[in-house]
């Protein structure tokens, strides 16, 4: 019997031991150095691409922030000011001879590509930054190529580059595109060739203030501190995101201390909750993502503006706000949405050009009966699985029944939902995203340009380009609002209201910045982020 | 013994290839596209589109089968569509991680479900056999989703004993261990419930058999007749409950996954099927289904071990 049991025991332990030891494959994160280790965890369960051109998530915008650095770069906590990143200066527009715009940056002779697998560390020059830039506007190897189409990149030498522009545009539209989001963040060319594509979309080599180190798929992402930062050695000895999906995990996550900042819930209450308890300090900040109804003015039924009108007076801004609450959610007036990016309309504004409608049941129940349809009609509606789309849906649902609509909701996968509205499925969309500028917005869903996104049909191609065109800031920003005002008159469109972004971290974290808003959707750690005793 | 692993094998082959092509074409008839799991809403038409060919997603359906079929008997599983890794990679490091969080269920579920079977057994109609009954119920019918968040609430986020995100790697197995236990637990307690109703109810139907009666009527003591006499030809239909267990937790250990942030096959699955990434779902399904039949032909031998009948057929 004894001898039974020292063979069980035996047995287990080595079960034990080579479960244990199955995997010394999965290296672990760990300072190198004193400095701490700040863990973040992101809402997303895993990455998708670290390709900074093609990176859309939030959860890869977030390591690519700290991998890479723009020409220029929003200010760290405020995406309002744009200043000089690589380059020295941020620079001016000279209009050319040809009729086109050139914009020529000085770039700072002090920034070095991080060693990667396949090559050394190399100080980066001119050649990276026009490689790069070509590879944001070539739409086999970015998702944003659009913004850049008919740029044209020059290398002057070895610490110029001259971006050449067909048509001349304002600050406004072309500094944004150049700054540290989607196609402006500069990789380095020859980390990209010895890497190739694939390999690069998984080993991420810039410039930025952190290096990647590792990624374990669905566990988390690691990167270190770059030393050799142009900015300085960062006070983090690194930055660990963590991929978990799930609210609760997070949460209590943060609460036994092993995670230092998490995506927290869009929600007051929860804001309300966190702070209150004291433990941790939710922070509510922007840039907000605009959430717009887009009514689409080619179908069977709003087709007729009174239709269109009436859909409008029946929703209320006040249902779909109070979905998260302030100051969680605030009330846009205007397409492009009020408070985030220039070229929107304030509520007086709004009221003033008399498109600030709010909801009038009864006229709207009058007007669909002008146009024919008292007894109202049905749409079939697909929406999101995520909860930002589907409550809105429903809310909305709730308030077209006033007025007869009756409106059946088809509830798929995000990417589904993405693909259906994009193929013309809805004849009103929700549509929930923040862009770097006002004519993105306009762009992208009010012209033909937009193609699959220009989901109200209801296009202003030579208005957006005029505007865009426009090289004074006040008559752009004017022209911007009179196409909002057009959108509003013209019931193609209805700006509801913008979602910040909710963090939840320790007290002891500290950013090394205000946070007021920071358009790649998470609180911006650089080389002054640090973990206080 | 080689000759009927062989043949076990050979059987699992059609069943790998009616698999690979089922899910193959569900996938391309459900909606959805990887290209924009990868490009998000930002995308411009062409960008998708010129994601969709490099992906190979433009080429006929039937083009894409074959290429996929050629790159499997190669040994090739192809890279996942959305990370551009290797599917195999991806599933090489999140296997590990399922494999000892099945394991380590499993041997929860035995070591508890076992003796607590047997006791309710011994003790029909009792207290105990109430008592084990009920908590037995209690463990199927609640979700393991929210046993793990109650544990991680007053285990970890209270007491501060074990840690709430459970993804410690294997360089250090002491930690591993230590992150392992809660999710162990959350999903051994369900499976506890299931092998404790099995054993109740196998050891009723053994107990009263001739040779147990006859084994107690030589005057053996109770203990020996349990285990020796009861137990051992009981435990074949409990090996067979628990290769079924296996198979499940394998893939359907999602949940627990997913509570407690830990990597695993499960949670890969799903976020493939999400994402439409077609090439690693179905080097998932491979990998599946030689589990399956692994796991299978392993349930097989130990059957011949404990019932030793088996070995004659």
């Amino acid at each position: 019997m004894t001898h039974r049991r020292t063979r069980t025991i035996s047995f287990l332990s080595v079960i034990l031991l080579a479960l244990t030891a199955i995997g010394p494959l999965f290296g672990s994160v760990s300072a190198q150095d004193d400095r701490p280790v700040l863990v973040h965890a992101t809402n997303s369960g895993d990455k998708a691409t670290f390709d900074p051109h093609l990176a859309s998530g939030t959860q890869d915008r977030t390591v690519v922030d700290m991998v890479f650095n723009g020409l220029l770069r929003f200010k760290p906590g405020d995406a309002s000011v744009i200043e000089a990143d690589l380059a020295t200066e941020v620079p001016e527009p000279v209009a050319e001879a040809d009729g086109t715009q050139s914009w020529t940056f000085a770039l700072r002779t002090d920034a070095t590509c991080h060693a990667s697998s396949a090559t050394e560390a190399y100080p980066l020059t001119a050649d990276d930054v026009v490689f790069s830039l070509q590879k944001s506007a070539n739409s086999d190897t970015s998702g944003v190529a659009g913004d850049y189409a008919g740029f044209e990149f020059v290398k002057v030498d070895d610490a110029t580059v001259k971006v050449v522009v067909p048509t001349p545009l304002g600050p406004a539209v072309f500094l944004p595109k150049f700054a540290n989001y989607g196609g402006g963040y500069i990789i380095c060319q020859q980390a990209y060739e010895a890497l190739g594509a694939d390999g690069f979309a998984n080993e991420p080599i810039g410039t930025g203030p952190f290096k990647f180190s590792s990624y374990t798929p669905q566990t988390s992402t690691t990167l270190v501190a770059n030393d050799d930062y142009f900015r300085g050695a960062p006070k983090l000895g690194g930055v660990e995101v963590r991929y978990i999906a799930d609210n609760t995990a997070r949460d209590l996550g943060l609460e036994s201390g092993e995670l230092d900042v998490i995506n927290g819930l869009p929600e007051a209450q929860y804001v309300e909750r966190i702070n209150q308890a004291g433990n941790q300090i939710a922070d509510v900040f922007g840039v907000g993502e605009a959430v717009w109804l887009n009514l689409d003015i080619t179908n069977e039924y709003l087709q007729d503006p009174l239709v269109r009108e009436a859909i409008i007076l029946a929703v209320s801004r006040e249902n779909h706000l109070a979905l998260a609450g302030e100051p969680v959610a605030q009330g846009i007036f205007s397409i492009v949405p009020t408070g985030i990016v220039p070229g929107a309309l304030t509520q007086e504004e709004a009221q003033a050009a008399e498109v600030d409608f709010s909801q009038d049941i009864e006229r709207a129940n009058e007007l669909m009966a002008e146009a024919g349809y008292a007894d109202g009609f049905s749409l079939t509606l697909v929406t999101s699985e995520q909860a930002a789309y589907q409550t809105q849906y429903t809310v909305l649902q709730e308030e077209l029944a006033q007025i007869g609509i009756d409106v059946e909701l088809e509830v798929v996968q995000h990417a589904v939902m993405h693909e259906q509205i994009r193929a013309g499925s809805n004849a009103i969309t929700i549509y929930i995203a923040y862009r770097p500028s006002a004519d993105t917005y306009l762009t992208q869903f009010f012209t033909s340009t937009g193609g699959s996104t220009n989901f109200s049909q209801f296009q202003l191609d030579d208005q957006v380009a005029a505007a865009r065109a426009e090289t004074d800031a006040e008559a752009q920003i004017e022209a911007w609002q009179q196409l909002n005002i057009e959108i509003l008159q013209n019931f193609a469109g209805f700006g509801l209201l913008y979602t910040n972004q909710v963090y939840v971290r320790q007290p002891n974290v500290d950013y090394g910045h205000e946070l007021i808003s920071v358009p790649q959707l998470y609180p911006g750690y650089n080389e002054t982020t640090t973990i206080t005793e | 013994m080689l000759r009927f692993i062989f043949k076990r094998l050979l059987l699992g082959i059609p069943t790998l290839f009616a698999v690979l092509t089922i899910i193959f074409l569900l996938m391309r008839v459900a909606p959805g596209d990887p290209a924009y799991a990868v490009l998000g809403d930002y995308a411009t038409d062409d960008a998708v589109a010129a994601l969709r060919t490099q992906m190979g997603l433009d080429k006929p359906v039937w083009q894409q089968y074959l290429d996929y079929l050629g790159g499997i008997l190669q040994g090739d599983l192809g890279d996942s569509l959305v990370t551009r890794q290797p599917a195999w990679i991806q599933i090489r490091t999140v296997l590990p991680y399922t494999l000892e969080l099945t394991a380590a269920a499993i041997v929860i579920a035995l070591a508890i479900g076992i003796p607590a079977g047997m006791l309710s057994a011994v003790r029909r109609n009792t207290f105990v056999d109430y008592f084990v009954r009920v908590i037995s119920l209690a463990g199927l019918s609640a979700p393991a989703f929210y046993i793990g968040l109650l544990l991680m609430y007053f285990l970890s986020a209270k007491a501060g004993w074990f840690p709430a995100i459970s993804t410690a790697g294997f360089d250090d197995p002491l930690e591993n261990l230590h992150a392992l236990v809660l999710p162990a637990i959350t999903l051994g307690l369900v499976e506890t419930a299931y092998v404790t109703r099995m054993t109740r109810s196998v050891m009723l139907n053994v107990l009263s058999d001739d040779y147990v009666r006859t084994a107690r009527a030589k005057g053996l003591p109770s203990r020996m007749v349990m285990v020796r006499h009861a137990l051992r030809p009981g435990l074949v239909p409990i090996v067979a409950l628990t290769g079924v267990f296996v198979i499940g937790l394998i893939g359907g250990s999602v949940l627990t996954e997913e509570v407690f942030a830990r990597p695993g096959l499960g949670k890969l699955m799903v976020g493939a099927t999400t994402r439409r990434d077609y090439t690693l779902l179905q080097a998932i399904m491979v990998v599946y289904a030689l589990i399956i039949v692994l796991v299978n032909i392993l349930v097989d031998i130990i059957y011949t071990l404990v019932d030793p009948r088996m070995r004659k057929r």
